[in-house]
């Protein structure tokens, strides 16, 4: 509800109130003695009047008297007009006195009030006095017969009459003074009006001068603050109407945040559209909407602000475009209880961002360089080296076999099958040495190529997951070396976890002893057996490069096959006269060459030729006829193929039939052998002579 | 760089082949190369990121595929201005996409063309980029996706 006061024009008002009683007052004042003016005229007129009755009742009276020549006509005619005469002057002289209605001129009846001056009342008290006898004369003169009975009554006339002509000049001068002094004041009055209008005039003149300069000066005091408020602040504000026009006036900042300079009464969802999305400009037209809503409360919509935090295209078509992220704030503008406006501020908010996202991702870093490092301190430094020289070169094997370009889906199918060899054998080594992240990166690389495995028509496009998890794994070899390198010369060995002591104390110390029997042990524990890891040979430092990769691949692979395969558990193996802990035995002997002979013995229940016949059957990599007509020789060598695993479900430790497959690429590769014994519930030997590798050959 | 994004720029290459010349491109297996190692033909569009992410796009092709293209198209025009200006405008059109395909996640320039091994063509340095091959009327030509 609109309340109307004057506030800050309270004084003006005052002012012209005053100008206006001033006027009323004049005018009053004006019109008082005007009427008292106009009253002592008909005072004079009425006197003067009476001068000439006056000089008419002498001269008539005289007549009278020494009129002897008269005729009785005119004789009585002049008595006639005597008597109207005197009628008249003592009327007046009655009415001065005590005020009513006489005859003017014209003998116009006029009504007048008695005369209100002492001195004036006094002389008409006297003239009175004196006009007394004139009347009884009158009376007489119209009685007598004749003129010598008219004489004495004129001469009494005579006398009493002449004498009135002072009283009446007294009269009128009084009348005239009083009429005089009326009129001074009246002027006076008016002078003094006119002047207090005056004083008033310029004080109101004044006063608006110097209200105005004042306001003046706080206007432009506060348009100067607003400017400055609006040149110097860092944040976007603008006004924004109801027909969501922009304001005339915003900070400058805006222009640096919005990347325009045209902004002034401009349509807002207009200067948005190029910068956001339309599922954003709609979102935001319908939030914009319920602010202007009286009915919805402004603090229970505010998470709904779809500018709150939004990333927007700035500078398109400028040769410069960049993406920002900007915060858009809205708050009611409220006049008389009703929205005018929304009060808008824009923050440009791309650095807290970023550093919010570099924080997140640094965090993150750390967090897995933390797990990494934990991983890698407990890796003997050697063996680091080796994995990582062994592990990029097998990834490099893996995108060189990535960028040879096949042209049929045979071909890629056999692809696939090679990158899963290389992937599973780095998968294992990547295991065997603890490093949990980089064996689960192969793990997930073998489940796509698994997935290809079964689309018989492969095309280039197919392998993108495999190039995009390759690049992966890359990325964390990158990461490991970087770790690595970072703990370089301050890294001392630490051992976070016991290792357990083999049957050699002197060899089972051995780093790479321990990392095999740490393996063969964490896959025990996954599928719930116990085995004792027992090593007897040199130490694999004194071979050469590719010896100790392909000795430490392989090794691998046979602990992983014989805990996974062969070991049964603890209840089986006491049942069957065994120790409940499965024993592992690995051989490891120099040949005169420069190769080795290496054998790996488990005392498990050793390889059934039913099983692997029935599994081959099963996986079509044997036809019914070739099943039953294969020996157990032939039937036993499948294992070293691809896809012929003998346990039911693939997990990350066995199952995909790749483990012996990669062992055989890798003796193939070295151009050695591999010879298989076994007896059901006693034992599986593998014994693999590696010759001595060729100078530059490549692991 | 995902495998959908990816595959969003092999969609765009693949359709423009498709569209323009009625023939369809076979994609070979994709895989990595150092920057120093990366593919480069006759005629270069290269397209360059930036904002949040930093990179390059570019497809490659030799003079001999980007002249059978504009056969195709009906052009007997088949100077080396108007090779470059097709090897542009297949930039152009990945460019466009590219940019309707990802919205503002990413801030892409207009294409420029480089012709042979004259200009280098500036990459995100130590990472390496998916190159991805295609070979069309038995030619080779490829596109190379470096963005971090």
């Amino acid at each position: 509800m609109t309340r109307f006061g004057f506030g800050r024009y309270r004084a003006l008002a005052l002012a012209i109130g005053l100008f206006l009683l001033l006027q009323v007052g004049l005018f009053a004042l004006d019109r008082n003695i005007s009427a008292q003016l106009r009253a002592d005229a008909v005072y004079e007129r009425l006197a003067s009047r009476q001068f000439a009755v006056h000089l008419q009742v002498i001269q008539d009276s005289t007549l009278l008297l020494h009129g002897g020549a008269l005729t009785d006509k005119q004789r009585e005619d002049r008595i006639r007009q005597l008597d109207r005469s005197a009628t008249h002057f003592g009327r007046t002289l009655e009415v001065f006195s005590t005020g009513g209605t006489t005859v003017g001129k014209r003998d116009i009846e006029v009504h007048v009030e008695a005369l209100a001056i002492p001195r004036a009342q006094e002389i008409l008290r006297t003239a009175q006095t004196a006009w007394s006898p004139v009347a009884a004369a009158i009376a007489a003169l119209k009685a007598a017969p004749g003129p010598a009975e008219a004489a004495e009554p004129a001469r009494v006339i005579l006398t009493a009459v002449p004498p009135l002509r002072k009283e009446m000049v007294e009269v009128a001068t009084l009348m005239d003074d009083v009429a005089s002094e009326r009129a001074a004041t009246l002027g006076m009055a008016k002078i003094g009006a006119l002047s207090l209008a005056a004083v008033n005039f310029f004080a109101i003149l004044f006063y608006l001068a110097v209200y105005l300069r004042r306001s003046d000066q706080e206007l432009e005091r506060a348009r100067k603050e607003t400017a400055d408020i609006l040149r110097t602040t860092q944040e976007g504000l603008f006004l924004l109407d109801q027909q969501n026009r922009t304001g005339t006036q915003y900070s400058r900042a805006l222009e640096r945040i919005l990347g325009t300079t045209e902004f002034s009464g401009k349509d807002f969802f207009s200067l948005l559209q190029p910068m956001v999305s339309e599922k954003t400009l709609a979102t935001t037209r319908e939030y914009i909407e319920l602010l202007f809503k009286h009915d919805v409360k402004e603090k229970l919509v505010a998470d709904l602000n779809p500018l709150n935090c939004v990333q927007v295209f700035v500078g398109q078509g400028t040769g410069r475009p960049e993406t920002r992220y900007l915060e858009f704030g809205f708050n009611r503008v409220k006049e008389a209880g009703r929205i005018t406006h929304l009060l808008v501020t824009a923050n440009d908010i791309t650095q807290r961002i970023l550093l919010e996202r570099s924080l997140k991702e640094t965090e993150a870093r750390a967090r897995d360089q933390v797990g990494m490092l934990v991983d890698i301190l407990q890796i003997e430094p050697a063996a680091l080296q080796q994995f990582l020289r062994t592990a990029r070169e097998g990834v490099q094997t893996i995108n060189g076999l990535l960028q040879a370009q096949e042209t049929g889906a045979t071909e890629r199918g056999s692809k696939v099958h090679a990158l899963f060899r290389q992937s599973h054998r780095m998968k294992g080594d990547a295991a065997a040495l603890g490093l949990k992240n980089m064996a689960a990166a192969f793990e997930r690389l073998e489940g796509t190529l698994t997935g290809m495995h079964e689309n018989h028509s492969l095309t280039g496009e197919d392998f993108l997951p495999v190039t995009v998890q390759v690049k992966s794994i890359y990325e964390q070899l990158d990461a490991i070396e970087s770790v690595f390198a970072q703990i370089g010369q301050a890294r001392v060995s630490v051992s976070l976890e016991p290792h357990r002591v083999g049957h050699d104390p002197a060899t089972a110390q051995q780093p790479f002893v321990q990392r095999w029997n740490d393996f063969a042990q964490e896959i025990a524990v996954r599928h719930g057996n116990t085995v004792e890891l027992n090593y007897c040979g040199p130490d694999l430092a004194v071979l050469p490069d590719a010896l100790q990769d392909a000795v430490n691949t392989i090794v691998n692979q046979f602990i992983r096959n014989a805990v996974v395969h062969g070991i049964e558990p603890a209840e089986d193996r006491k049942r069957l006269g065994k120790p409940a802990t499965g024993r592992l035995t690995i051989h490891l002997a120099q040949r005169e060459d420069g190769g080795v002979d290496l054998s790996f013995r488990d005392d498990g229940r050793g390889i059934s030729v039913e099983h692997v016949r029935q599994v081959a059957l099963e996986k079509g990599r044997l036809s019914a006829e070739e099943a039953a007509t294969w020996d157990p020789r032939r039937i036993i060598g499948l294992i070293f193929e691809p896809s012929v695993s003998t346990r039911a479900t693939a997990d990350g430790d066995a199952g995909r039939g790749v483990g012996l497959d990669a062992v055989r690429e890798v003796v193939a590769r070295l151009g050695g052998s591999i010879r298989l014994g076994t007896t059901a519930n006693e034992y599986c030997r593998f014994r693999v002579g590696l010759g001595a590798p060729a100078m530059g050959s490549a692991r | 760089m995902t495998e959908v994004e990816l595959r969003v720029f092999v969609a765009i290459v693949k359709n423009y082949f498709e569209q323009q010349t009625a023939v369809a491109a076979d994609v070979y297996t994709p895989y990595l190369a150092d920057p120093t190692a990366l593919p480069i033909f006759d005629y270069t569009g290269v397209i360059g990121i930036s904002g949040v992410r930093q990179g390059c796009v570019y497809f490659t092709a030799p003079a001999e595929m980007l002249r059978r293209i504009l056969k195709h198209a009906g052009e007997t025009d088949l100077s080396v201005r108007n090779l470059a200006d097709l090897a542009g405008e297949i930039g152009n059109t990945i460019s466009g996409n590219a940019r309707r395909q990802f919205g503002h996640e990413f801030l892409i320039s207009v294409p420029v063309v480089i012709k042979g091994l004259g200009q280098t063509i500036s990459l995100p340095k130590g990472v390496k980029a998916y190159v991805i091959p295609f070979c069309w009327e038995r030619l080779d030509a490829a596109l190379v996706v470096s963005v971090v």
